[in-house]
């Protein structure tokens, strides 16, 4: 048997012989990797469910908006000659999936019973891939949207304003010129709700947006570019390259500002130029309203786990300064018989990261199972809890990468919490240690 | 905002609506003009004056909500304030018009908020043109729609289409105008597509004596607001106390209404 395997032998025995030491401890950092496992799952599945929801409702992983002005203190959100702006993604964005072009706008939303004030997408369903895929139908049909003069809402919406498939909703909102201006339609499917995203958004088809607006056939909200899911985590820098691609190309592009377009309004409004601007922006910019509650969530996840962390190290720390103290004798008798310090010290610290080892282990079997019950189980959040997790119900998202980082990350730091007690260990003098009584 | 905004439209109308005795509409196309003319004209140079005015605001599944103002006006400079008075919540709000910019005054943070022309508009149930001044002969065509009756009164039916390549807030309206007073009684205003929108009607009429213009001229004591498209929601402004004599000069600025909820 190799000496490592001697050395394992030993330690796992160590283990066994105090089950009641053990169990607790390990336990405890089971627990704890549990917990990681599982608000880590939380924050993880809500940032997901949040890309897919925002990237199918209300933005695209990069986005070529912007705004008219007809005069410097009336701003609409329309981009004028969208096709353009397409060709010079194509040529210059090669990590493009694909793109689509919405409409945008804020309108009044009146039924016979009752009004809210709603986003308006005006959206060419035919070609919009991931919409299907996405949206949940609980009555009528999305390729109806395909017919002008027609609407589709949420289930919180039609419940607010006591409307079903084939009812009419006005549409009431200014043009971009300020004309008060009308539309009728004809409510053709309702989606199930997606949280907040979907409580204040509607889809009607682009050319009913137009008429509403009175925009040109050409103009548009804007352009919404899908990237190749590899591209995903570098949209911040395929963005400032956009921007600066744009700018070459003689559009004149506001700077960088992460926030969604409806807050940038005022201060655009504010701004002494007329004509077209475009902004570019990303998927967080254009949700950054929402995504505090992950950040929240992130940080809370960060403190708890920190403060349960420090508790576990304590814990480890203590036990071993136990343990060392219990069998200093036979640390002397070992080194009496010529174990050097080194090998001393690694007994100990091969001990707690094989306890760290199986505690982690335990723990991130114990969260996997937890979380693909919790997601079977389908649990159903009330409105509140759907505008944090952006889905009617509980969805954790544990992937294989997280329950390594956890195993990894709390085991290394029970080897780190038990360095110093071992290196202690290690220092006692054989002759001090063999007449020790404790 | 809504409710405040919706306070600001009633005032505003009021405005409009303040007439000297003007001569008899006639029904050709160079007096109606004249006519438009003359109601833009006298809401334009109704000089200083102030009001009291009550506002009761009915919206379908909310409480209804009353208001309480003082509204000032200076049309020289086309300068004019609100004072919120009532409730208390809102006691020592107001919107200051300076030139261009309209101003609306918060005392509970204590700031200043510049209201922009797309914040007025979206999401309430003022229009851009309650907030202008009246150009009625300017930006419409008026062609005659004959005499109808309302109530005990006759009245001249307009209606007015706005005038090509103009940025209006309502491409159509549609007017009553008393025959012998010359007065609104009745108003309506459309959308693009042609959807009636807001009817106002202008039920009661006081006469009283303004010192500054030597002459008599007429408000309203009662307007009421119905929205066409949203039938449960109704304004009723109801107008107290006007007062004709000029106004301070140090009125019209922020520090005067800042002043006033301290």
């Amino acid at each position: 048997m190799s000496k490592l395997a001697i050395d394992f032998a030993i330690a796992f025995r160590n283990l066994v012989q105090h089950t009641r030491r053990t169990l607790f401890l390990g336990g405890a950092i089971a627990a704890v990797t549990m917990l990681l496992v599982l608000l880590a799952g939380l924050s993880t599945g809500i940032r997901e469910t949040m890309i897919e929801t925002a990237t199918t409702l209300s933005t695209g992983h990069l986005n070529v908006g912007g705004f008219f002005k007809v005069t410097a203190g009336q701003a609409a959100p329309v981009v004028t000659g969208y096709e353009k702006i397409e060709d010079v993604v194509r040529r210059e964005v090669p990590e493009t999936d694909f793109m689509v072009q919405r409409g945008r706008g804020w309108a009044k939303v009146v039924s016979d019973t009752g009004s809210e004030q709603l986003g308006v997408n005006g959206i060419d369903v035919r070609h919009e891939p991931k919409f299907a895929s996405v949206l949940q139908i609980v009555s009528g049909k999305l390729d109806d949207l395909a017919q002008p003069g027609t609407a589709l809402i949420f289930d919180n919406q039609a419940e607010k304003l006591g409307v079903k498939v084939g009812d009419a909703l006005t549409y009431s909102a200014p043009t971009t010129r300020g004309t008060n201006n009308t539309i009728d339609v004809r409510v053709v499917a309702i989606a199930k709700s997606l949280g907040l995203l979907s409580s204040w958004t509607t889809f009607v088809p682009i050319e009913t947006l137009r008429t509403l607006y009175q925009l040109r056939p050409d103009a548009t909200g804007v352009v919404q570019i899908m990237l190749k899911p590899e591209a995903v985590d570098h949209v911040n820098e395929i963005a400032a390259r956009l921007r600066t691609t744009l700018e070459k190309a003689g559009y004149r592009v506001m700077d960088a500002d992460p926030r969604a377009f409806w807050m940038k309004f005022q201060s655009v409004s504010r701004e002494d130029w007329t004509g077209q601007k475009l902004d570019v922006t990303t998927w967080e910019d254009e949700i950054s309203f929402i995504t505090w509650t992950l950040k929240a969530l992130q940080g809370l996840t960060f403190v708890l786990i920190t403060i349960l962390l420090g508790i576990v190290v304590v814990g480890i720390m203590n036990t071993m300064w136990i343990a060392i103290r219990e069998r200093t004798r036979e640390i002397g008798t070992l080194r009496a018989i010529g174990m050097q310090r080194g090998a001393v010290a690694w007994m100990f610290l091969l001990e707690s990261l094989m306890l760290g080892l199986f505690g982690t282990v335990a723990g991130a079997i114990a969260g996997f199972a937890i979380a693909a019950a919790l997601n079977g189980a389908h649990i159903h959040v009330g409105t509140g809890a759907q505008f944090i997790l952006m889905s009617d119900h509980v969805k954790l998202a544990v992937h294989g990468g997280l329950l390594v980082f956890a195993v990894v990350l709390i085991t290394i730091i029970t080897g780190l919490a038990a360095l110093y007690p071992s290196l202690r260990a290690a220092r006692l003098r054989p002759v001090v240690a063999m007449s020790h009584f404790g | 905002m809504s409710i405040r905004t919706h306070v600001f439209v009633g005032l505003a109308a009021v405005l409009l609506s303040l007439s000297a005795r003007p001569a008899r509409a006639a029904l050709t196309q160079p007096e109606m003009e004249k006519l438009l003319a003359a109601v833009d004209d006298r809401q334009n140079s109704s000089g200083d004056w102030r009001a009291s005015a009550y506002l009761e605001q009915k919206e379908k599944d909310k409480v209804d909500v009353v208001y309480e103002t003082e509204y000032y006006r200076r049309s020289s400079d086309q300068k004019f304030m609100i004072l919120f008075t009532k409730p208390k919540s809102s006691a020592g709000q107001g919107y200051l018009r300076i030139d261009s910019n309209l101003w609306f005054y918060d005392p509970s943070v204590g700031k200043w908020e510049r209201r922009t022309e797309r914040e007025r508009i979206g999401g309430t149930n003022s229009r851009r043109s309650d907030f202008d001044e009246s150009r009625l002969a300017i930006e419409y065509t008026p062609s005659d729609e004959g005499t109808e009756t309302l109530g005990h009164y006759t009245a001249v039916k307009l209606l007015l289409k706005g005038k090509p390549n103009l940025d209006l807030a309502f491409p159509e309206i549609r007017i009553w105008i008393d025959k012998d007073t010359n007065n609104v009684l009745k108003r309506q205003e459309y959308a693009l597509s042609g959807r009636l929108l807001r009817t106002a009607y202008y039920p009661k009429w006081k006469k009283v004596y303004s010192e500054s213009k030597k002459t008599d001229v007429w408000y309203p004591e009662e307007i009421r607001f119905f929205d066409e498209v949203e039938k449960a929601n109704s304004t009723l402004v109801l107008i107290r106390a006007v007062d004709l004599r000029p106004l301070p000069a140090n009125l019209f600025t922020k520090a005067w209404l800042e002043s006033k909820s301290r």
